[in-house]
């Protein structure tokens, strides 16, 4: 089988793995076709999931034990939509821990990032026909690529609270709250949607907490008023995700970097910021920068021990590492999966859970269960030394 | 940090029924060496240079080393490759020529001649760089924005030609990255001489290879400039006439990912006739990217050599996006490190293969 890269792709599995710093637990991801998996700390599989739509983003184990899904109906091609508006989903899904349906909801146009409630409500964000800029707004509309609009028209994001009943009971629709001249998009992005939300937070105040990629910032959106309350991290990040608030209140962000106006190196990190001064506080880069770069996707997890679990989607790799930015864990997808027209070893993103999570309660986690995924992708099947190969 | 992706050094994969046998010249960024290895990896010879390299060394027809090296008296050290010396090195080591000038930047190209094709940062007057776009205003290099000027020096140092690009290009014809610093406007980082004595120059910033007509200084044919490519390095000459580019794939245009490619192009027609981007359907084709630095070669058997530099690995792939042979820069400059997990810079300015036929080897004595 031909290979783009042996040297970038032969390591798989657990490949490095400090047993005393780690946070220990169970990590859960899925790459882009209908598995998801559970793993431990050494790659064993303990669950898997079969699900009937492949991911549209992500999804996440719930403190019932169930796990939501949001799910792909029609790709962005068969919707007739440009390659932008990839990963759009159409479904939330939730399933317990055989896979069982136990709830599911429509979520047209649903695009990267969904969010479980404490209510049990489900927030996600879409890429909508309704949140369409108006003439006028898109014409004031600064960045972007000129001319680069699908069919003449800026495609605003949304975003919906769906509850158990899958009815809508709170929208937002950034184009009438965002500024089209200071939230303005990156001059390489194309016009084709604005600010293009990817990730969802709701504060301990109620609030929520959006990462606007094109628009270089995240916001905090008054969950009462739909007005902004903050804008944060404008010059610091570029094409960022994930943005979350933290237990100490600071937000940490997974600044991908793509697009930095740099003459380079690439380089990913993740930083936290103080929201009040929107000074960065703390941050991990690799020993050499460009060894992590993910341009898209990717996200990064704060643990209670203050390691930081982050999800290098664009090389499908899991990493974790200390407060000092020391290496502790990282693992190497070895799961193929199709997205934006690749075959790919890419997971949008990746949670850890600790064993004293509600959501494991009670459930068998022995990689027993699953003999022949284990025996295939589980440790002893990847090598742990390699040796070149001469013909 | 990525353990899995930077631990494997050294030799990684050689198919030797189909790689172009020969010798692989490669001059790592840090550790001021350039070294010679074999097919299975093992290094032939090693260079120390005088000075840390600025750009990618080659082996010339007599057998001697050809480098830009990194002077102290460099006007402008922080422009990306600035030198500010060459330097040819006999396989000994010595220093058997030399030229300096605070202004050089990136690698100089030996002409048939004899003669040394060099680029230099030359300043671009302010009633010209106020009409450059793109870029943040108040990036320029302490107000100042540089441009480039090629010129042909004779072994003594005397300038016999010279060619300034902001006299021959216009600000509003070549459209600017957006989002890169306006330090710099141009920012070429490679010129070669063609077998008919014109200039063939890759200009970064602009997305934009070139083809200079040596007489009149008139651009013959640019491409890329359109978003074709993205701060793209190494062009070449085919002996079938097309341009081989690797095109880095760096600020790519309305594209949120980063790949990088080699492409030939048909200049005369156009036109792209053959690209390596990875397997067909794009199996794992996000393995091949690096931002800066690299450098490409077609090889006589019609392999091509890719040097993907920010890796440090160097890769030979069939004319069918096959890979032949593999491996990654196992002679770091840093000193050893102190944990395993820890990484080191192993990047790389460029390659070259030398095929056992060619002059500079058998001079060498090897």
């Amino acid at each position: 089988m031909s290979q783009v890269s042996i040297a970038k792709s032969a390591y798989k599995g657990v490949t490095y793995y400090d047993k005393k710093k780690a946070a220990n637990g169970y990590t859960l991801f899925s790459t882009y076709n209908y598995d998801v998996w559970l793993i431990d700390m050494e790659g064993y599989i303990v669950n898997h999931w079969r699900m009937p739509y492949s991911p549209g983003s992500h999804q996440w184990l719930l403190p019932t034990g169930n796990m939501l899904h949001a799910g792909m109906i029609k790709s962005h091609e068969e919707m007739g939509l440009p390659v932008e508006m990839t990963a759009i989903g159409g479904v939330l899904v939730e399933v317990d821990w055989d896979s069982n349906l136990t709830w599911k909801a429509m979520a047209p146009y649903s695009n990267h990032d969904i969010r479980p409630m404490n209510n049990g409500h489900v927030m996600y964000h879409s890429y909508n026909p309704e949140g369409i800029l108006p003439d006028e707004v898109a014409k004031k509309m600064k960045g972007g690529l000129p001319g680069t609009e699908f069919e003449g028209q800026v495609w605003g994001d949304m975003v919906h609270e769906l509850d158990r009943d899958g009815k809508v009971v709170w929208e937002w629709k950034a184009c009438e709250h965002l500024d089209p001249v200071k939230d303005m998009s990156c001059m390489l992005e194309k016009r084709t949607l604005w600010p293009y939300v990817n990730a969802l937070w709701i504060c301990k105040d109620g609030n929520v907490l959006m990462s606007l990629r094109a628009a270089n910032e995240a916001i905090k959106v008054d969950y009462k008023t739909g007005k902004i309350i903050s804008r944060h991290g404008k010059g610091k990040i570029f094409h960022q995700h994930d943005a979350r608030e933290l237990d100490n209140g600071n937000i940490m962000i997974l600044d991908n970097g793509n697009h930095r106006p740099t003459y380079g190196p690439n380089y990913s990190r993740v930083i936290e910021l103080d929201p009040k001064t929107d000074e960065i506080v703390w941050e991990y880069k690799a020993d050499f920068p460009s060894d992590f770069y993910t341009p898209v996707c990717a996200g990064a997890e704060r643990m209670p021990n203050g390691n930081t679990v982050i999800c290098d989607s664009w090389t499908g790799r899991i990493f974790e590492v200390t407060y000092e930015g020391e290496l502790v864990w990282e693992y190497v997808s070895p799961f193929i999966g199709y997205q934006v027209g690749m075959a790919t070893t890419m997971m949008w993103r990746a949670h850890r859970y600790l064993p004293d999570y509600p959501g494991l309660k009670g459930k068998d986690l022995d990689p027993g269960r699953f003999p022949r995924e284990n025996r295939m992708f589980g440790p002893e099947s990847f090598m742990k030394e390699f040796v070149p190969s001469v013909f | 940090m990525s353990f899995a992706r930077t631990r494997i050094k050294g030799l990684v994969f050689c198919d030797s029924r189909t790689a172009f046998h020969g010798l692989t010249l490669y001059t790592p960024v840090e550790g001021s060496s350039a070294l010679m290895i074999d097919l299975i990896g093992e290094r032939v010879h090693q260079w120390k240079l005088p000075h840390e390299a600025a750009d990618t060394a080659r082996l010339l027809p007599n057998g001697n080393l050809l480098y830009a090296g990194k002077s102290k008296n460099a006007a402008l050290p922080d422009l990306e490759c600035t030198g500010g010396l060459l330097q040819e090195l006999n396989p000994a080591g010595d220093v058997v020529w030399e030229y300096e000038d605070q202004y050089l930047h990136h690698a100089p190209f030996r002409m048939k001649n004899g003669n040394t094709l060099v680029m230099k940062w030359i300043e671009v007057p302010g009633s010209t760089a106020s009409k450059v776009k793109g870029g943040e205003a108040g990036t320029e290099h302490e107000g100042r924005m540089w441009g480039d000027v090629i010129q042909e020096i004779k072994r003594d140092g005397r300038v016999i030609w010279e060619w300034i690009a902001h006299e021959h290009m216009k600000p509003e014809e070549f459209h600017r990255c957006a989002l890169c610093p306006r330090d710099t406007w141009t920012h070429g980082n490679s010129c070669k001489e063609l077998p008919n004595g014109d200039i063939l120059v890759s200009f970064a910033k602009i997305n934009t290879v070139a083809i200079i007509e040596k007489q009149s200084g008139k651009i013959l044919w640019h491409w890329g400039t359109g978003g074709e490519l993205a701060h793209q390095h190494a062009p070449s000459y085919l002996p079938n006439g097309n341009i081989l580019i690797y095109d880095n794939g760096y600020h790519p245009q309305g594209l949120a990912l980063n790949f990088s490619r080699v492409v030939e192009v048909d200049w005369k027609k156009g036109e792209m006739v053959w690209s390596y981007e990875g397997p067909e359907g794009g199996m794992l084709k996000m393995l091949f990217f690096s931002s800066m630095l690299s450098n490409c070669q077609r090889l006589p058997n019609g392999n091509t050599l890719v040097c993907e530099g920010m890796t440090g690995r160097i890769f030979e792939v069939s004319s069918f996006q096959t890979l032949v042979w593999e491996y990654v820069n196992a002679f770091p400059g840093k000193e050893t490190v102190s944990s395993p997990s820890e990484s080191r810079s192993c990047t790389v300015y460029g390659a070259y293969r030398y095929g056992y036929d060619y002059p500079g080897l058998s001079a060498m004595k090897l």
